[in-house]
C-alpha cells in the first residue's frame, strides 16, 4: 500500500479542522435550542444559556404535554403527513414517469403547464373559493391534494427517469412486461435514491406547512401541531390577555419557542438519518444530467 | 409535426382563456336583486316585541355561524357552559369558525374576500372594517339598528352619537356593531416606589410639575442613579408610547399610543395637525427637561420592557409606566419579594396645563362586523335582535362576562364575586376551574364594552381607586364624522406614513436634546414640505362635505 504523501497528511489535518469547526457552528443553534428548551426564565432572559441548561425547568414543556389538544394536533400532522406524502409521491413520480418519455406526443405541453404553475398561481382568494365549491374543506384533502405535485421535485424526478438507460426498459417489454409493470418492477426499484430524495422532501414541506391548514380548516381539533404551537407563542409573547400573566406563563413566554422547535423537528431529525444516504446519491444524480 | 405541437399550445390558451371568463361571469350572476329594505319575509324565529330590559327568546331554534377569535390562553371547548347556557337562554346555537388567534385577520379577510365569511364577524377593530365596505360583503348596519333596541337605548343614554358619527363611511353609514363604554377607562398613568418617596418625606404627585420635583428630589438622594426608567419602547411605533400617551393627555394633545395625525381643534373648530400643534411642543419640552437634568433614564425610548423592569427591580429607578396588571403582577409581586418594605402604587395621572381631563372617544371598541349573507337568511331579524340581546343587553353583558348566578358567581348589590373554586384571570391561583378556560366566560369575542358598573365589578382594588379618581375628569370632545372618499384614503395614507415618521423622530430628538427646540420652526417647515397642510386640508373638506351633505 502507498503511504499517503506528507503534503496530502497536511491538508487532510487542515480538512479535519476546518471541517470540525463548521460542524461545531452549525450544531450550535441546535445545542442552544435544546438547552434553553429546559432552562428557566430568570436564566433565559438574562442571556446565560449557552450551551448546557441553565436553571433546569420542564414547566413549558409540562404544560404543552398536558393540553389534549397538543396531541390531538399532533396527531393531525402526522395524519397529513403521511397522508399527503403518498399522495404527492404517487402523482410526482407518474407524472414525472410520463415526462421523461421522449416519443410521448404533446411532452412539451404537458412540461408547460406544470412549469406554468411555478410562476403563476390563482392567488389566495380563488384558491379558497375553488378548494370549498370542491368540498375539501375541513378534510385532509385539502392539504394534500393542493400541493400534490410540486414542480420542482417534478423535474428533477423527470430528469432522473431520463438518465435510466431505455435499453433497459425495451428489454423489460421484450420479456413481456406492460408500461406499468415497467414502471413498477423496473424503474421504480432502480430510483430508491431519488424516491427516497422526494419522500423527504415533501415529507419535510409538509410537517412544516401551516398555511393550507390554517385556510381550510375551521376547527381547533383539525389543526396540525404547527398552527397549535404558533398560536400558542402569540398567546405566550404578546401576553395574550390580562390573567395570562401569572408565574407559569412568564415561564412560558421565555422558552416557548426554544420547546417548540424541539418538538416539531425531533421527528424530522429522527428520520433523517436512515434518509439521508439515498438523499446524497438522489439529488446528485439527477443534477449530471438535467 | 412541430406545427401540431404549437396549434395544440394555442388551443390550451384559449381554452384556459374560456374557462376563466365563465368563470368570472359566473360570479357576477350571484345577487337577487331583491328590496333588502323590506324585513317582512325574514321574521323567523324572531319576537313580535323586544324591547330594552326583555330577555330574547327566539320563537324557534335557531342556529347562527360566528368566526371566532380562538385565543391560546383560553382555547374554545364545545362544552363551555356558555355555549349551552346561551342556548337555553335565546335559543339560539352559535356555530363558531374557530380562528387562532395571530391569523385572525388573515383569515378573515379570507373568508369575507370568497363570500364564505359567516353570519358574525366580531372581534374587529375600527377601522379595519373599512377595507371591506367597497366590496359590499358587509352590511351597513346602520341600517338595522331599528331591530336593536338595547343599542340604540346605550348610544342615548350614554351619549355616544359623536363617537358613532365617527366610524361612518362617506355614505353616512357605519359597518361595524362597536362595543359600546359608558365612561372612558383610561389604562395608563405613572407607577412610583411609594416606600421611598414616604422615606424623602415627600407627597404623591398629582400635577407634572410636582413629579419634576419628586424627581428632583430622589436624583439627590440618589445622585448616581435616575429616578425615572421607562419601557414600551419596543415594538410600539413609538417610543414610550405609555409615557407619552398619558403626559399629552396632560396636555390635552394626543400622543404615543393614542398618537392620531390629526387632532380635532373644538375652539376654531376644524382639524389641526397634532405633531406641529404648542401643546405638542410644550409636552416635548417638559421630556427634554427631564432628560436633560438626568431625571429620566435616556435609554427608556429605546430600551426593552425587560430591562426597564429590571432596572426597578434591582433599585436602579424609582417610577416607571405601569398599568394596573402589570403594577400587581410584575411591579409589586416581584418587588417584595426582592426587597423588604418595598412598595408601589400608580397614581392617577399627573395633571398638566390642561387640567383635569381624559381624551375623548376611547367609549368604542371592537365590535361585530355582519356579513351580507345574513340578510338573505330568513331568520334575519331573529339575528340582529339575539346580537343585541348578547352584546348590548345588560343581562347579556352581564352573562358574558360574569356567567350564570349561583353556579360561576354571586353578586350582592354591585359587588361580583366568582364562585368559590373558580378563578378569574388569576384570582385564586389554587382554585380548580378557571372561568375563561373552563366556562368560557369573559371570553374577548362576546365580553367588553358595557355600563360602568359592569366594568368595574372586574377591577382589582389598585384599579378601582384608580378608575375612581380618573372618572371624576372631564372628557375633551372628539372630532366630527369625516369620513374620505376611498381615493382620497389612498392619498392621506401615502401622505400620513412619512409624516408620522418624521414626527416621531423628532419627537425624540427633541427630548433627548439631540436637535435644540430653536428648531421647532424649521421642523414645522420640514412637515409642511411633506405636504402637512395638504393633509390637515383633505380632512377638513371631508368634514364640510360631511357636515353639508347629512346635517
Amino acid at each position: 500500500m502507498v503511504k499517503p504523501s506528507r503534503s496530502y497528511r497536511v491538508f487532510q489535518g487542515v480538512n479535519g479542522v476546518v471541517l470540525t469547526l463548521v460542524v461545531l457552528v452549525t450544531l450550535y443553534p441546535f445545542v442552544n435550542i435544546i438547552a434553553r428548551s429546559f432552562s428557566g426564565e430568570r436564566q433565559i432572559r438574562a442571556g446565560e444559556v449557552a450551551l448546557w441548561p441553565q436553571g433546569f425547568n420542564l414547566t413549558t414543556y409540562k404544560i404543552v404535554f398536558e393540553d389534549a389538544m397538543f396531541w390531538r394536533n399532533y396527531g393531525n400532522t402526522v395524519l397529513y403527513t403521511v397522508v399527503a406524502t403518498a399522495v404527492a409521491m404517487v402523482l410526482t413520480t407518474c407524472y414525472a414517469y410520463v415526462l421523461s418519455k421522449r416519443h410521448l406526443k404533446g411532452r412539451t405541453a404537458l412540461v408547460g403547464i406544470a412549469v406554468f404553475t411555478m410562476f403563476f398561481t390563482g392567488g389566495l382568494i380563488p384558491n379558497y373559493v375553488l378548494i370549498t365549491s370542491l368540498g375539501l374543506k375541513n378534510s385532509v384533502w385539502a392539504i394534500a391534494l393542493p400541493n400534490a405535485i410540486s414542480v420542482f421535485n417534478l423535474l428533477v424526478m423527470k430528469a432522473f427517469f431520463e438518465s435510466l438507460p431505455t435499453e433497459l426498459e425495451e428489454a423489460a417489454q421484450i420479456d413481456g412486461l406492460s408500461t406499468y409493470g415497467v414502471l413498477l418492477r423496473i424503474v421504480l426499484p432502480l430510483s430508491k435514491a431519488v424516491v427516497a430524495t422526494m419522500v423527504l422532501f415533501y415529507s419535510v414541506s409538509f410537517w412544516n406547512s401551516w398555511f393550507s391548514a390554517f385556510l381550510y380548516m375551521d376547527k381547533s381539533e383539525l389543526m396540525p401541531v404547527t398552527v397549535y404551537l404558533r398560536n400558542l407563542i402569540s398567546g405566550a409573547t404578546t401576553g395574550g390577555n390580562a390573567g395570562a400573566a401569572d408565574a407559569q406563563l412568564s415561564q412560558v413566554g421565555a422558552n416557548i419557542q426554544a420547546v417548540t422547535i424541539v418538538l416539531t423537528s425531533l421527528p424530522i431529525l429522527c428520520v433523517y438519518p436512515f434518509v439521508q444516504r439515498y438523499f446524497v446519491s438522489g439529488v446528485m444524480l439527477g443534477a449530471v444530467k438535467g | 409535426m412541430k406545427n401540431a405541437g404549437q396549434l395544440s399550445r394555442r388551443q390550451v390558451l384559449a381554452a384556459a382563456g374560456f374557462i376563466g371568463l365563465a368563470t368570472l361571469t359566473g360570479c357576477g350572476s350571484g345577487d337577487d336583486g331583491e328590496d333588502s329594505k323590506d324585513l317582512s319575509k325574514k321574521q323567523n324565529g324572531a319576537m313580535k316585541e323586544y324591547r330594552v330590559g326583555q330577555q330574547f327568546k327566539a320563537t324557534k331554534p335557531l342556529s347562527f355561524s360566528v368566526l371566532h377569535n380562538n385565543n391560546p390562553v383560553y382555547p374554545m371547548k364545545n362544552d363551555w357552559l356558555f355555549w349551552q347556557e346561551l342556548t337555553k337562554r335565546t335559543g339560539v346555537t352559535f356555530k363558531p369558525v374557530a380562528v387562532p388567534l395571530v391569523d385572525y385577520e388573515k383569515k378573515r379577510s379570507v373568508l369575507i374576500g370568497s363570500g364564505d365569511a359567516p353570519y358574525l364577524i366580531p372581534k374587529t377593530y375600527h377601522p379595519s372594517e373599512v377595507a371591506f365596505v367597497s366590496s359590499g360583503a358587509i352590511l351597513p348596519v346602520s341600517d338595522y339598528v331599528h331591530l336593536m333596541p338595547n343599542f340604540r337605548d346605550k348610544v342615548k343614554r350614554w351619549k355616544l352619537e359623536p363617537e358613532i358619527d365617527s366610524i361612518r363611511q362617506s355614505d353616512g353609514k357605519f359597518y361595524l356593531l362597536p362595543g359600546l363604554h359608558e365612561r372612558v377607562r383610561i389604562g395608563y398613568s405613572l407607577a412610583l416606589r411609594t416606600d421611598v418617596l414616604d422615606r424623602l418625606g415627600l407627597s404623591r404627585p398629582t400635577s407634572w410639575d410636582e413629579v419634576y420635583q419628586v424627581f428632583k428630589a430622589i436624583k439627590a438622594e440618589y445622585p448616581d442613579r435616575y429616578p425615572f426608567s421607562d419601557r414600551w419602547s419596543k415594538n410600539t411605533p413609538y417610543p414610550a408610547a405609555a409615557l407619552f400617551s398619558y403626559l399629552g393627555m396632560a396636555y390635552g394633545v394626543r400622543a404615543g399610543w393614542t398618537y392620531n395625525t390629526i387632532d380635532w381643534d373644538a375652539n376654531a373648530r376644524k382639524f389641526v395637525f397634532t405633531g406641529a400643534t404648542d401643546a405638542y411642543r410644550q409636552m416635548i419640552e417638559f421630556v427634554r427637561k427631564l432628560v436633560a437634568e438626568k431625571l429620566v433614564d435616556p435609554e427608556s425610548f429605546t430600551q426593552t420592557d425587560e430591562e426597564a423592569a429590571q432596572k426597578l427591580l434591582g433599585e436602579k429607578s424609582f417610577a416607571i409606566s405601569a398599568n394596573p396588571q402589570v403594577l400587581v403582577q410584575e411591579y409589586r409581586y416581584n418587588l417584595q419579594k426582592q426587597i423588604k418594605g418595598a412598595e408601589i402604587e400608580m397614581v392617577p395621572v399627573p395633571l398638566g396645563p390642561a387640567g383635569p381631563v381624559v381624551l375623548g372617544g376611547a367609549r368604542l371598541e371592537n365590535g361585530v362586523m355582519v356579513s351580507s349573507d345574513a340578510l338573505k337568511s330568513d331568520s334575519f331579524v331573529a339575528m340582529m335582535q339575539f346580537v343585541d340581546w348578547l352584546w348590548y343587553s345588560d343581562e347579556g353583558q352581564r352573562f358574558a362576562r360574569w356567567g350564570v348566578e349561583g353556579v360561576t358567581y354571586t353578586r350582592s348589590g354591585g359587588r361580583y364575586q366568582p364562585k368559590p373554586g373558580i378563578s378569574l384571570m388569576g384570582s385564586d391561583p389554587d382554585a380548580s376551574k378557571d372561568m375563561q378556560k373552563n366556562y368560557g366566560f369573559y371570553n374577548g369575542v362576546f365580553a367588553y364594552g358595557g355600563s360602568w358598573e359592569l366594568v368595574s365589578s372586574m377591577f382589582s382594588p389598585d384599579e378601582k381607586t384608580f378608575q375612581d379618581a380618573m372618572s371624576r375628569r372631564k372628557e375633551l370632545p372628539i372630532g366630527p364624522a369625516h369620513p374620505l372618499q376611498s381615493f382620497e384614503q389612498e392619498q392621506a395614507s401615502l401622505w400620513e406614513t412619512p409624516l408620522r415618521d418624521h414626527v416621531t423622530q423628532n419627537t425624540l430628538q427633541f427630548a433627548l436634546g439631540k436637535r435644540p427646540l430653536s428648531e421647532w420652526d424649521a421642523y414645522v417647515s420640514e412637515l409642511k414640505a411633506k405636504n402637512m397642510e395638504r393633509f390637515v386640508d383633505l380632512h377638513n373638506k371631508a368634514y364640510e362635505r360631511y357636515e353639508k351633505e347629512n346635517r
